[in-house]
C-alpha cells in the first residue's frame, strides 16, 4: 500500500493520542489534527489543498466529531470500504459518520474537479 | 478492484487508465522483493501440483484473492501490487480448486474470460495494455509448457513497448494533474448507487468479536497496526478491516475477513478482544445495517438540548448559535451558582470541588448577591445591552449563564424538555413572554419517547412519505408505528401502516377538542376554529381566549368543560409533596399551573398533574426546634439567624427540618414566603405566649400527675431550652450529706446539676431541687424553682387550685396539721366513690385552709356527703357545725373531744391524737360528720348518738363505719384510717355539739358563715361542688359556684340537689356548719326546702 502511495504511510496511534483523532469530512479518513496538518489529507489532498493555511484546513475541512472507526488494510478488497465507497483511497482508519459542514470554498473546489460529494454524516441513507 | 476500475473509466479516458496502473507501480522493485518468496512457494507448489499451475497458485496466493487476480496473474496484471504484499499461506478450498483448475492452461484461459466477463472492458483493456512485468514473465515462463504461452509472451512483449510509451505519456499526465491522488478521489466523482453495492456472496464475511465495552477503537487501532506491522512478512494477517461502531454496537468490533481462521490468527494476543469466546458470523442481508449511520438531528438556534455532565448535568439548555460547523454550541441555561461557595476557602480549589458536591439550585443570575460576595469578580459589560456580567470567568446574559459548549458535551437527542424547565427560559423579562412554540416544537418532535400520541379512534392524516394525503382512523398503534383503516380516497377500506413521522391528527373546525400532555395548555378544551398544517387554533371554553397548539396535542373531547384545574384543588400556601423527598409550598396559581418553592430554596412551575400528594394543614402541634433549642411551632414568629439573610417571618409550615416562612416585608417572586432550615431560626414570639400555656399541657402529662402534691415544682418549671441558666452559678447545697457546701454549678440536666464543691474538690452530681441560688441583688437564697422562674411565685401563681395546699401549708403553719391528714384523706377521698366528694373536698380544703375556716369546710363536705345521704343527715350537720365551732376553737374542742372521751374511749385516743394537730381537728369534723351521718343514719336520733357516731365515725372509720353502717364502711374503707382521724377530732367537739344540738346547728351558722369567709367560700365551692354533684348528680353543682359566693346558699342548694350527697359534700364543706343546720331540718324534710 505505501506502494501506492508513497507520500502516505498509516502511523500507529498512541490511545493517549487519539482525542487528537479528527475525521477528514471528504473521504472519512481518520488522523491525528498533527497529522493532517502536517501531511493533509491523504486521499484529498490536491483537491484540498492543505499545503497553505495547513491548520486551518485541518480545522475547518476535518471534524472531531466522528463516529465509527473502520480500519481498513485492503480497501479493494473491502466490502465494507465498497459501500461506504472508501475502497479508492489509502489504507488506513476511516470513521463511518462525520459530522460538520465543509466550508464553501472546499465544496467549490470539489465542484471544479466535478467530483460529486458525498456528506458522511448519515444523510445518504436517505437516498438509498 | 474491478469495480474501481470501473469507477475510473467512466470519467477518464483509458490513459488515465494506464496512468492509474502505471501509478501504482513502484511495482518492478516489489517484484523483486517479492520474488524470492515466490519461488520457494513454487517449489512447493509442485509438490502439490507438479505442473505449470504451480506459477498461478503461487500467484494466487500472493493475492489471496479472487478470481479477478486469478486473471491478473495470467495477464501478470500489476494490479496485484495493492494485495500482493501478503503472501499468505493457502487460503482454503478454493485455492486449490484454482490451482486445480489451472492444470489446464484452457481451461485456465477459459476461466479467466468468464470470470473477465464481469469486469468489463476495462479489464480487456488491461489486457492490451499489458501490464505486465516482462523479466518477470519470462523466468516464469520457463516452468512453463505449451504454445499458447509463448504466443502470449509475444503479444505481451509487444504489449510491453507499447505500454512503455504510454508509461511516458502517463508520467506527463501525471506531472500535469499533480498525481495519483486527486485521482483517486476523483473516483467517487461518480457515485455508484448503494443498492448496487450490497453485499454478495462473494464479497468477505464480517465477524463479530467481543471486545472489551469502551475499548473498541482501541482494538482497532492496535490490529490495525499489528498488521501493518506484519506486513510483507511470512506471517502477514490475512484480514481485510476492522470495524468499530461505538455507542451503537457497544462491546463489540467486527472483522471483515475470507476465513474465520484468519480473523482468529489476527485477533491473538490482542488486548481487549476476547475473540477465542466466539465470534459470530454476521449475515449477508445484515450487513448494510452493521454500517448504517444515522443523520443526527439537525442543531438550530432555538432548540433544547441537555447537558451531559458536569454541574449542569440533565439541565436544559437553549441553543443560541451553533459554531464551528456544528461542533460548538453557544447556548444559555438557568445557572447554579454558590455565591458563598468560595467566600471563607480562600480559593482553595480543591475544596471547593468537594463543596460544590451538593449543587447549588437553578437561580438566575443575580448581581447584586454576586457582588455581596466576590465584588471583584463581576464585571458588567456596558457598551452593547445592560444585563452583560463576567463572573468567576463565566458569562451571564439577562441572568442566564451563556456559554460556549462542545457538541460531545451535550446531549441532542431524547431531550423531552419539560414544562416547567422551558418556562424558566421563556420568563425572560416580565414573565408574560409566551413560549417560543417554533424552538419547543423542534426539540419535541426529536423525541421519541412521548407519549403516545396516537389512539385507538384518533382521525388521521399522513402528510409526507408516498402515502401523503391519505385520510383515516387509528386501528391499533405500535411502537411508533399507527396502523390506520383508510377512509377516503383510493385505497378506501385498506389497512394501512404508517410510521408517527409523517403522520398527523386531522381536525374539522368546530371539533371540540381537549389538549392533552406536553403543552402548557394541558386539559383546556375549545372548539377548533383554525387550522394551519400541523398547527390547530381553537378557542378555549374556559378563558374563551384563541389557543394554538399542536395537532398531535390533541385529541377529541369526550367531556367538555375541564376544570381549571389548578384553581379548585390547591390553596395559596398550601404545602405539596412533589416526591418522595421534596416538599414545596404553593406560592402562586395560575390556572393550569402552579408556582412553588421547594424546600431547597428554589422556585420552580409545575403543574398540578405533577403533584404527587397535598400535604394535609399540620396538626397545630407540630413543634420544630431553633436554634437555641426552642420549640417553636406553626404561626410563631421567628427570625433567620443564620445562613440567611436576617429575614423574619410568621411559620408557615413546619416539614422535617424546613419551615416555610412568610414575611412581609419579602414580596416579591416568591409571595414573601421563604424557606429556612428551622435550626437557622430563632423565636421571636411565641404564639400566644405559649410559655404560660404550658401548665395545663404538663397536667396532662403522665409522669407529673404522678407526683405527690408536695414534690410539684419540676412539672411547673418550664422546660427551658438551651444552655441551663444555673449553669456557672454559686450555689449552696440545702439538702443531702453536703448539704451547706458551696459550689459552682458545672454542668446541668434536667433534674440534676453537678457542682463543683468550694469546700472540697469535687464535683457531685446533686438533685436541683436541692440547690439554693443566692440571688444577686438581695442575697437572697432562691430555690431551684424561683431561681429559674423569678417572676412567679411558682407555687402560688402558678396554679393556685392545685398548689393552694403546699403553699398554703408553708405560710399558715397549718401545712403539718392538714397537709398530711386532710390532703391525703382527701385525696383518698377523692378516689373512692365517695370520693367525688372528697375530691371536691380536698380541693376546697386548701382554700379553707387558707381560711383558717378550713377545716370546717373541708369537714362538711365529707361529712356532709356520708351523713346526708344515709341518715337524717341533719343531724349529722348539725352536729358538724358544732364541730366547727369547735374546731375553731381548737382547744376547747380538742378538750370537748376528749370529753367526748366518755362517749367513746377509743374515739378518745384517736381524736385527742388529731386534735393537737390544731387545724386538723378543726377540719376533721367534717370527716367525722361523713361518719356519723351513718350512725344517725343507724337510727340514733339521739345527741349523743349522734356523738359516738362521730366519734366512731371520725376516729376509725373503719371500725366506727363497721359498727354503725355497712355501707359507709364501705364506701369510706379507703379513706378511712384518714378520715378516722379527721372525725377524731370531730367527734370531741361533736358530743358537745351534739349535747347542743341546736346550739349545734346554729353555731354551725355562726361558723359556717365565718368559715367560708373570703377565700375558703370560693375556692371550695367550685371545686368541691361540681365533683360532688357530678357523683351525687347534681346539676345543681353549679350552685356550687353560687355556694361559694355565700356559702350556706351553697350548702343549700348542694343538699337540694343531691339530697344526700350533694348537700353533704358542699354543704359539708362549708355550710357544714350553716347548712347542716339548715340540713339537718331540711335532710329530714326537704332539700328543697332549704334551697
Amino acid at each position: 500500500m505505501s506502494s501506492e502511495n508513497p507520500d502516505y504511510k498509516w502511523r500507529p496511534v498512541p490511545t493517549n493520542h487519539f482525542r487528537y483523532l479528527r475525521a477528514c469530512m471528504v473521504c472519512a479518513v481518520v488522523l491525528t489534527l498533527d497529522e493532517f496538518t502536517r501531511k493533509g489529507c491523504p486521499n484529498c489532498h490536491p483537491v484540498l489543498d492543505y499545503t497553505n493555511h495547513a491548520l486551518e484546513m485541518a480545522q475547518t475541512c476535518t471534524s472531531p466529531i466522528y463516529e465509527g472507526c473502520i480500519s481498513i488494510d485492503k480497501p479493494t478488497e473491502s466490502w465494507i470500504a465498497k459501500w461506504l465507497r472508501l475502497d479508492k483511497y489509502v489504507p488506513g482508519v476511516y470513521a463511518t459518520k462525520v459530522v460538520g459542514d465543509l466550508p464553501e470554498e472546499a465544496l467549490d473546489n470539489l465542484n471544479a474537479e466535478n467530483i460529486e460529494y458525498i456528506p458522511r454524516d448519515g444523510s445518504e441513507n436517505n437516498l438509498e | 478492484m474491478s469495480n474501481i476500475r470501473d469507477a475510473n473509466l467512466h470519467s477518464d479516458e483509458e490513459d488515465d487508465d494506464d496512468f492509474a496502473e502505471e501509478d501504482e507501480d513502484p511495482r518492478p522493485e516489489k517484484r523483486q522483493k517479492r520474488a524470492p518468496s515466490d519461488d520457494e512457494e513454487e517449489e512447493e507448489d509442485d509438490e502439490d501440483a507438479p505442473k505449470p499451475s504451480g506459477r498461478d497458485k503461487s500467484r494466487n496466493k500472493s493475492n489471496g484473492a479472487d478470481e479477478d487476480d486469478e486473471i491478473e496473474d495470467l495477464e501478470d496484471d500489476d494490479d496485484e501490487d495493492e494485495d500482493d504484499d501478503e503472501d499468505e499461506d493457502d487460503e482454503g478450498p478454493r485455492r486449490r480448486r484454482d490451482r486445480g483448475r489451472a492444470h489446464n492452461p484452457f481451461l485456465d484461459t477459459m476461466a479467466e474470460v468468464d470470470e473477465e466477463d464481469e469486469l468489463d472492458d476495462e479489464d480487456d483493456d488491461e489486457m492490451e495494455a499489458g501490464f505486465i512485468a516482462p523479466g518477470d514473465d519470462d523466468e516464469e515462463l520457463r516452468h512453463r509448457a505449451g504454445d499458447d504461452r509463448l504466443h502470449r509472451q509475444l503479444d505481451r512483449q509487444n504489449q510491453a513497448d507499447f505500454a512503455e510509451d504510454l508509461e511516458k505519456v502517463a508520467a506527463e499526465m501525471r506531472d500535469r494533474h499533480g498525481g495519483r491522488q486527486r485521482h483517486r478521489l476523483g473516483d467517487s466523482s461518480t457515485v455508484t448507487p448503494k443498492r448496487l453495492l450490497l453485499p454478495s456472496v462473494n464479497d468477505p464475511s464480517i465477524w463479530g468479536v467481543k471486545c472489551k465495552p469502551g475499548k473498541e477503537k482501541e482494538a482497532v487501532f492496535t490490529i490495525m497496526k499489528k498488521v501493518q506491522d506484519m506486513k510483507g512478512t511470512r506471517n502477514a494477517f490475512n484480514i481485510i478491516s476492522v470495524l468499530e461502531r461505538g455507542q451503537s454496537m457497544q462491546g463489540f468490533i467486527y472483522v471483515e475477513a475470507r476465513r474465520q481462521a484468519d480473523v482468529l490468527n489476527a485477533l491473538t494476543n490482542v488486548p481487549n478482544v476476547y475473540a477465542r469466546s466466539g465470534m459470530i458470523l454476521v449475515p449477508v442481508d445484515e450487513m448494510p445495517d452493521l454500517l448504517r449511520v444515522q443523520k443526527r438531528a439537525e442543531i438550530t438556534p432555538g432548540t433544547f438540548v441537555r447537558f451531559k455532565r458536569g454541574k449542569y448535568q440533565g439541565d436544559l439548555a437553549q441553543v443560541i448559535d451553533v459554531e464551528q460547523s456544528g461542533q460548538i454550541l453557544n447556548i444559555r441555561a438557568v445557572p447554579r451558582i454558590d455565591y458563598g461557595a468560595r467566600e471563607d476557602l480562600d480559593g482553595t480549589q480543591k475544596r471547593k470541588r468537594v463543596v460544590s458536591a451538593v449543587r447549588p439550585p437553578q437561580r438566575l443570575f443575580s448581581e447584586a448577591e454576586a457582588r455581596k460576595h466576590h465584588d471583584k469578580d463581576v464585571h458588567a459589560t456596558y457598551g452593547s445591552k445592560r444585563g452583560i456580567f463576567t463572573f468567576q470567568g463565566e458569562t451571564y446574559e439577562n441572568g442566564y449563564l451563556v456559554k460556549d459548549v462542545r457538541v460531545t458535551a451535550l446531549q441532542l437527542e431524547n431531550v423531552n424538555p419539560k414544562l416547567e424547565e422551558v418556562t424558566k427560559f421563556a420568563s425572560t423579562g416580565d414573565g408574560n413572554e409566551s413560549l417560543d412554540l417554533q424552538a419547543l416544537s423542534q426539540s419535541l418532535k426529536a423525541s421519541t419517547d412521548k407519549y403516545a400520541p396516537y389512539q385507538p379512534g384518533d382521525m388521521v392524516e399522513v402528510y409526507s412519505g408516498e402515502q401523503a394525503g391519505m385520510v383515516g382512523k387509528v386501528t391499533r398503534v405500535r411502537a411508533d408505528i399507527v396502523s390506520m383503516s383508510v377512509q377516503e380516497g383510493p385505497l378506501r377500506g385498506k389497512d394501512i401502516d404508517v410510521p408517527f413521522k409523517g403522520l398527523r391528527k386531522r381536525f374539522k373546525e368546530g371539533d371540540h377538542v381537549k389538549v392533552m400532555g406536553g403543552s402548557r395548555y394541558r386539559d383546556e378544551v375549545g372548539m377548533v376554529v383554525k387550522i394551519v398544517d400541523d398547527r390547530v387554533t381553537f378557542l378555549s371554553d374556559l378563558s374563551m381566549g384563541e389557543i394554538t397548539v399542536f395537532s398531535r396535542d390533541l385529541r377529541e373531547a369526550s367531556d367538555s368543560g375541564g376544570m381549571g384545574t389548578a384553581a379548585g384543588k390547591y390553596d395559596l400556601w398550601d404545602l405539596i409533596q412533589l416526591n418522595a423527598t421534596t416538599v414545596a409550598c404553593i406560592i402562586k396559581i395560575d390556572r393550569e399551573s402552579l408556582k412553588v418553592l421547594d424546600q431547597e430554596g428554589a422556585t420552580r412551575t409545575i403543574l398540578p398533574s405533577q403533584v404527587a400528594a397535598k400535604i394535609p394543614p399540620r396538626r397545630k402541634d407540630a413543634v420544630a426546634t431553633d436554634r437555641n433549642g426552642s420549640d417553636i411551632r406553626i404561626e410563631d414568629t421567628v427570625k433567620e439567624i443564620a445562613g440567611g439573610e436576617n429575614r423574619s417571618g410568621v411559620i408557615h409550615h413546619l416539614y422535617r427540618g424546613f419551615a416555610f416562612i412568610h414575611s412581609k416585608e419579602l414580596q416579591g417572586e416568591t409571595g414573601g414566603i421563604f424557606v429556612a432550615r428551622t435550626n437557622n431560626l430563632a423565636t421571636m414570639i411565641a404564639k400566644g405566649g405559649r410559655v404560660a400555656s404550658s401548665g395545663p399541657d404538663l397536667s396532662k402529662m403522665p409522669e407529673m400527675s404522678k407526683k405527690p402534691a408536695g414534690n410539684m415544682a419540676p412539672p411547673i418549671i418550664p422546660r427551658q431550652g438551651g444552655r441551663d441558666r444555673i449553669i456557672g452559678q454559686t450555689v449552696h447545697v440545702r439538702q443531702g450529706p453536703y448539704k451547706g457546701l458551696l459550689g459552682i454549678v458545672k454542668d446541668a440536666t434536667d433534674t440534676t446539676a453537678r457542682i463543683e464543691l468550694h469546700s472540697k474538690n469535687k464535683t457531685i452530681t446533686i438533685d436541683k431541687m436541692k440547690l439554693g441560688f443566692k440571688e444577686g441583688a438581695t442575697g437572697k437564697i432562691l430555690s431551684y424553682a424561683e431561681f429559674v422562674q423569678p417572676k412567679k411565685g411558682f407555687g402560688g401563681s402558678g396554679g393556685p387550685s392545685y398548689n393552694s395546699s403546699s403553699s398554703n401549708t408553708p405560710s399558715s403553719g397549718w401545712s403539718g396539721s392538714r397537709t398530711p391528714a386532710g390532703s391525703s384523706s382527701w385525696a383518698a377521698g377523692n378516689r373512692t366513690p365517695a370520693g367525688a366528694h372528697g375530691g371536691g373536698g380536698g380541693q376546697r380544703t386548701p382554700a379553707w385552709a387558707g381560711g383558717a375556716g378550713g377545716d370546717g369546710g373541708r369537714t362538711p363536705a365529707w361529712a356532709s356527703g356520708s351523713k346526708t345521704p344515709a341518715y337524717g343527715a341533719n343531724d349529722g350537720s348539725r352536729t358538724s357545725d358544732p364541730y366547727r365551732d369547735g374546731s375553731r376553737t381548737s382547744n376547747p374542742y380538742r378538750d370537748g373531744s376528749r370529753t367526748s372521751d366518755p362517749y367513746r374511749g377509743d374515739n378518745d385516743g384517736s381524736r385527742t391524737s388529731y386534735g393537737q394537730p390544731v387545724g386538723s381537728g378543726g377540719r376533721t369534723p367534717a370527716w367525722n360528720p361523713g361518719n356519723r351521718t351513718p350512725h344517725y343514719g343507724s337510727g340514733e336520733p339521739g345527741p349523743r348518738d349522734s356523738g359516738t357516731a362521730w366519734d366512731s365515725g371520725s376516729k376509725t372509720p373503719a371500725r366506727s363505719l363497721s359498727s354503725v353502717n355497712d355501707q359507709w364502711n364501705d364506701s369510706y374503707g379507703n379513706n378511712s384510717s384518714t378520715t378516722a382521724r379527721t372525725p377524731a377530732g370531730y367527734n370531741a367537739t361533736s358530743p358537745e355539739f351534739s349535747g347542743g344540738y341546736s346550739a349545734a346547728t346554729p353555731g354551725a351558722s355562726g361558723l359556717s358563715a365565718p368559715t367560708p369567709g373570703g377565700l375558703n367560700a370560693p375556692t371550695p365551692a367550685p371545686v368541691s361542688a361540681p365533683t360532688p354533684r357530678a357523683n351525687a348528680w347534681d346539676a345543681p353543682t353549679p350552685g356550687g359556684p353560687i355556694s361559694a359566693a355565700t356559702p350556706g346558699a351553697s350548702g343549700g342548694d348542694n343538699r337540694r340537689g343531691g339530697y344526700y350527697d350533694a348537700p353533704t359534700p358542699q354543704a359539708g364543706g362549708y355550710s357544714s356548719a350553716k347548712t347542716p343546720g339548715a340540713w339537718g331540718n331540711d335532710d329530714e324534710d326537704d332539700a328543697p326546702g332549704y334551697n
